[in-house]
Parts: structure tokens; sequence; C-alpha cells
């Protein structure tokens, strides 16, 4: 179920000062991109679909949660309509990642706290990723 | 029967009628005529029998003034009663010849007359002139009372005979008169109840048809083009309606088509705003990696092994890229028919192999198991477009099988054709989609569950496969994985 890597899943041994990203897309290149960009200092956990994502989300409770549109089984919208009942803003940040520039207005509206449209510079990732945890 | 037809014979037979009511009432107020003509015939015929009847008493007492008197005087009236005699008695023949027994009775009557004269009155009268008391003798008295009497007789009945022919005739004027007053009521009536009826069968004919028409033209105006007319009617009523329908008929298939051609002109318009969303989407993913990493490797410190990691995967998404706009140019190429071959003498065997390492590595879910006999499948083809066509088999068997699972490869010399079988264990294809399958941008439930793509793959597999003189199907159902199989002819000639 988890694919990267299996011993950084976040769990009561985990320290509580490291925060957790769940990173939520089914192509492994942009997975490993986003974990390159974001760089040391994080608990990465992965989800390939949007059920894996749901799953991860509501045991991990994320402080991050990176989330693409296009996931197979369940899409973006529908993993977020499912966790933020569950998962306040507070507590855990979504950044919706998407292949459509004009999806942002309705995640924005679903519950994203930011959205980065594909192709992305990792600097935008980056200040983004920056910002919504600043926030907390 | 046309309809102007029906209303021409129509006016023919009522004009028929009418003019033979007329006929027929002309004809009795003739015979009422001649009834009274008639009549006053038998008047003139009874008025010349009194004038006779008196000329002959004018002679009888002339003869007998002079006789009894022998004065000159008296033989007078007699002399000119013998004068207009054989005139009245011509006349009164010629009156009496419309009715031959009256005209028998009056020559009767008439030779009577002339008898007496000839061979009794004028004699008589000769021997009077020289011998009055001979001419006043018994004999000669009673020879002339029974002649005259005779006469008398004979005029009695000829004038009683008149009489009845006059009342006949009045009676049958009567009947004539009465029998042309009824005819022309009766006449009157039945033209009166034929030319209502005429006016009905009109009506009927023409004005309910023609308003029927219209009210049906309305509707038919006001958007129901399903109104139809009741078929039949005479002639041309019968050609309206019949032309109405056609007309309606027409009007309901163009709409149908029209329709059909706006759903049509709809669906593509779906379907392009859907292909720039794909094709942006599937565009969008590996141009994320290449720049992506591309700036990574840019503006940070990278150790050597994980540049290398990196260049590998901006080449590999840079490939995808290039395969994606390729599928795109050969959908454009199959469109126009311009999908170019360059066929030589390869192993299937070999380019099935070479595609299973290719995609072995993909995915951790999948296991990819081939069978592949050790000797070469001879096949005269385009081993590039041939590697893609197994190459869209293999990433379809893992990408619709999200759960992972084996994937079966098998590749065999069937008879005379090569035939190559991919098989998985994945989500399947439902039966109301498979019709579709092999449609260009068609990717059934794809959308909805994620599963990236371009709904290209398979119509250019099959169009590629279909080029080299091969078949390309698939079996499947909802949940039970898919077999997507293709078969070759086989090389006259092995490699």
């Amino acid at each position: 179920m988890l694919a990267w890597p299996a011993a950084n899943l976040s769990g009561p041994t985990v320290e509580r000062s490291a925060k957790t990203i769940l990173i939520c897309e089914d192509d492994q290149h942009l997975r490993q991109l986003i974990r390159v960009v974001i760089g040391e200092g994080f608990q990465f956990v992965e989800a390939h679909d949007g059920d894996e994502a749901v799953e991860l989300a509501l045991a991990l409770r994320p402080q991050l949660i990176i989330l693409d549109l296009m996931l197979p089984k369940r899409s973006g919208s529908e993993v977020l309509a499912a966790i933020r009942p569950e998962l306040s803003r507070d507590d855990t940040h979504v950044i919706v990642v998407s292949a459509w520039p004009d999806a942002d207005a309705a995640a924005l509206e679903a519950g994203a706290d930011g959205f980065l449209p594909k192709p992305f510079e990792p600097e935008e990732l980056m200040t983004l990723v920056s910002t919504v945890l600043g926030q907390s | 029967m046309s309809l102007s037809a029906r209303m021409i014979a129509a006016s023919v037979i009522l004009a028929v009628l009418v003019a033979g009511g007329f006929g027929v009432l002309i004809s009795a107020m003739s015979a009422l005529d001649d009834a009274k003509q008639r009549e006053a015939h038998s008047k003139d015929v009874a008025v010349a029998a009194l004038a006779l009847e008196k000329l002959f008493g004018d002679l009888v007492t002339g003869e007998r003034g002079f006789i009894l008197t022998g004065e000159q005087r008296f033989l007078q009236p007699w002399t000119e009663a013998r004068k207009e005699l054989d005139r009245r008695v011509l006349e009164f023949e010629q009156l009496s010849a419309a009715n031959p027994e009256q005209l028998q009775r009056a020559r009767q009557l008439s030779a009577a007359i002339r008898d007496y004269v000839l061979f009794y009155s004028e004699p008589l009268i000769e021997v009077a002139r020289t011998n009055r008391a001979a001419a006043r003798g018994e004999v000669a008295e009673a020879e002339s009372k029974r002649l005259t009497d005779e006469i008398r007789r004979r005029f009695d009945t000829f004038r009683s005979e008149e009489d009845a022919l006059a009342a006949a005739s009045a009676s049958s004027a009567d009947r004539q008169s009465d029998r042309a007053i009824g005819l022309a009521v009766t006449g009157l009536v039945v033209c009166a109840v034929l030319i209502v009826l005429f006016g009905v069968y009109l009506a009927r004919s023409t004005a309910r048809p023609v308003r029927a028409v219209a009210t049906a033209a309305s509707r038919l105006a006001a958007g129901d083009l399903s109104t139809r007319l009741s078929r039949g009617g005479p002639g041309e009523v019968g050609e309206l309606t019949a032309a109405f329908n056609r007309m309606a008929e027409e009007l309901e298939l163009s709409r149908a088509e029209l329709e059909s051609q706006n759903e049509q002109l709809r669906q593509s318009e779906r379907r392009k705003s859907e292909l720039v969303r794909i094709v942006s989407h599937e565009l969008r993913t590996p141009l994320a990696s290449v720049l992506g990493f591309t700036s990574v490797l840019l503006d940070r410190d990278v150790p050597p092994e994980e540049q290398r990691h990196y260049l590998d995967i901006v080449n590999s998404q840079a490939r995808r890229l290039s395969s994606l706009l390729n599928d795109f140019l050969d959908a454009e190429r199959l469109e126009e028919g311009e999908l170019e071959l360059s066929p030589k003498l390869i192993d299937m065997g070999a380019v099935v192999a070479e595609q299973v390492q290719l995609y072995k590595g993909q995915s951790a879910k999948h296991m990819l198991d081939a069978a592949l006999p050790p000797t070469p499948l001879p096949v005269h083809g385009d081993p590039n477009r041939l590697a893609q066509v197994i190459g869209n088999l293999l990433s379809n068997a893992i990408k619709y099988s999200p759960d992972g699972g084996t994937v079966h490869i098998e590749a065999e010399q069937v008879d005379s054709v090569i035939r190559v079988s991919v098989r998985d264990q994945g989500l399947g294809i439902p039966e109301e989609l498979q019709q579709r399958v092999f449609a260009k941008f068609f990717r059934g439930d794809a959308d909805v569950s994620g599963i990236p793509g371009t709904g290209l793959g398979l119509t250019i597999a099959r169009s590629v496969v279909e080029a080299h003189g091969g078949r390309m199907n698939f079996e499947s159902a909802r949940g039970q994985g898919s077999v997507f199989w293709l078969e070759l002819p086989i090389a006259a000639n092995g490699p």
C-alpha cells in the first residue's frame, strides 16, 4: 500500500516535530519529483489512487496533502470531499496539482489551500508549500 | 372517380332531373291546352249544328208557309236558306271532322238534309206552284213530318254526342290542370330537395375535407409534426390528404434528421473539448517531469548518480511526449488514410519479447508472463508499427488492471497466421461499451476511474494490424479482465 519508503510511515514512534506530507499522484516520476523538490525534513507518504489517498489521509492526519485531481478509482475532488469533514484546514493543508489550469476555483472552493497547475516550476511548489505550512 | 368528375356528374343529374320535371310540367300544360281547345271546338261544332238546324228550320218553315198560303213572301226565307245551305253544310262537316264518329253523323245529317231538299222540298214547292192542294195532301204532310222528325232526331243525337264530347273535354281539362299543378308542386319540392342534397354533398365532399386540411395545417404550423389526415376521400380530396400526409412525413423526417445532426454536432463538440482536455492532461504530466527534473538539475547540486537517474526520467518522459504526439499524428494520418508502413521480414516473437522486456519494470504491482515459442514467427511487417501495437496492448493491460495482477502474453503460429494475445486480470470492459472500444478517442469509464490515456491507442493498433492484412479483436466482461488478440498472416519464407 505504501510505496515510498515503508520505513518512513508515520506512527507512534515518529517524532512529532517531523511534518508528514502525503503525496497523492498516480505518476511515479511526479511523486519522485515532488519529494526531490520539497527535500529534507519531512516524512513522505505516497498514495497511488484515490482510495489509498483517503485511507492514508484519515489514518495519518498529515500536515500537508499534495493531491492530483485525476487519480484512479476516486478523483482528487472526491478525495477532498471525503477528507475535509474529518480533517480541518488548521490541521491539514491541501495543495491541489492539476493538468487543468482552470480547476483552481473549484479546488479552493472544495477545501484546498493552494493550487498548482501542471507543469510547474520547482520554485513555485516550494513557495506554495512554505506558504501553506507557514500559516500553521 | 375524381371530385370534379363527381361534381360535374351530380350537376348533370340535377340538371336532367330539373329539365325532366319541367318537361313533364310543360307536357301537362300542353295537354291542358289541348283539352281546352277541344272543349272550345266542341262549342264551335255545337254552334255550327245549331246554325244548320236553324237554317233547316227556316227551310221547313218557308216551305210550310208557302204551301199553306201560296204567298210568295214565305218562299223568301226558303230561297235564302236554300242558297246558304251548301256553305253551312260544308262548314258543319269541316268542324265535325275532328271526331270520326261525329263526322260520320254530320255527313249522314247533311245527306239527310240534302235529300230532304232535293227529293222532297224542291219537288214539293214546284208542285205547290201549280197545285197547292196536291202539295198540301195528307200524304205529303205525313212524309214531311217523318223526314223533318228524322232530321231533328239526328240533330238531337249529334248535339247530345257533341255535348258529351265537350263535357269529356272539360273534365279532361280539369284533370290535366290538376295534374299540371300536382306535377309543378312535386317538381318544385323534388328540385328543392335535390338542390339541398347537392349543397350538402358539395359541403361534405369539398368544404369538410378542406377544413380538415386547414386544421391539420395549423396544427403542423404550431409544431405538431405527427399530425396526419385520415386516408381516403374521393379523387382530388384523396390526393390532397395523401400529399398533406407525405408533406408532414417529410417534415417530420427532416426535423428528426436535423435533430440527429444537431445531436451529432453537439457530440462532436463535446468530443472536441474532451479531446482538448485529454491532450492537455496527457501532455502536461510528462512535461511536468521534464521541466521539474531539468530545473532541479540546473538549480541544485545533485550527486552524480542521482543526476543520471533524473536524466533517465527526463529522457523517458520526453519520449513519452514524443510518442503521444506521434499518436495524435497517426490518428490524423489514419483519418486521411495516409498510414505509411515500411514492411520487411521480421520475427514477431522477437518484437513481442522486446516489448515485454520494456514494460516489465514499469509497474511493481504487475507481473508479465510471456509464453513465446523457441522458433521464429515470421511476419512481413513494419517492426516499429507492430512494436507500437504490442506496446499499446501491454500498456493497456497494465493501466486497466489498477489492482495489479499477472499479464499473460502469448505468441504462436496457428495454421497460417501468427496470433498474439495479451490477457489481463483487470477491470474488463462492460458489454454496453464493447462496441466502441476501437473508436477514436473512446475511453469508456477510464476518465471517471482516472486512468490516463488518449483513446487513440487501440484505434491506431487495429488500423496498423489491418494495414498488415491481419485482424484484431478482444473478449471481455466487466470485472473479469480482457483478452486482446491480433492475427497476422504468416510470411511465406521464415527469417
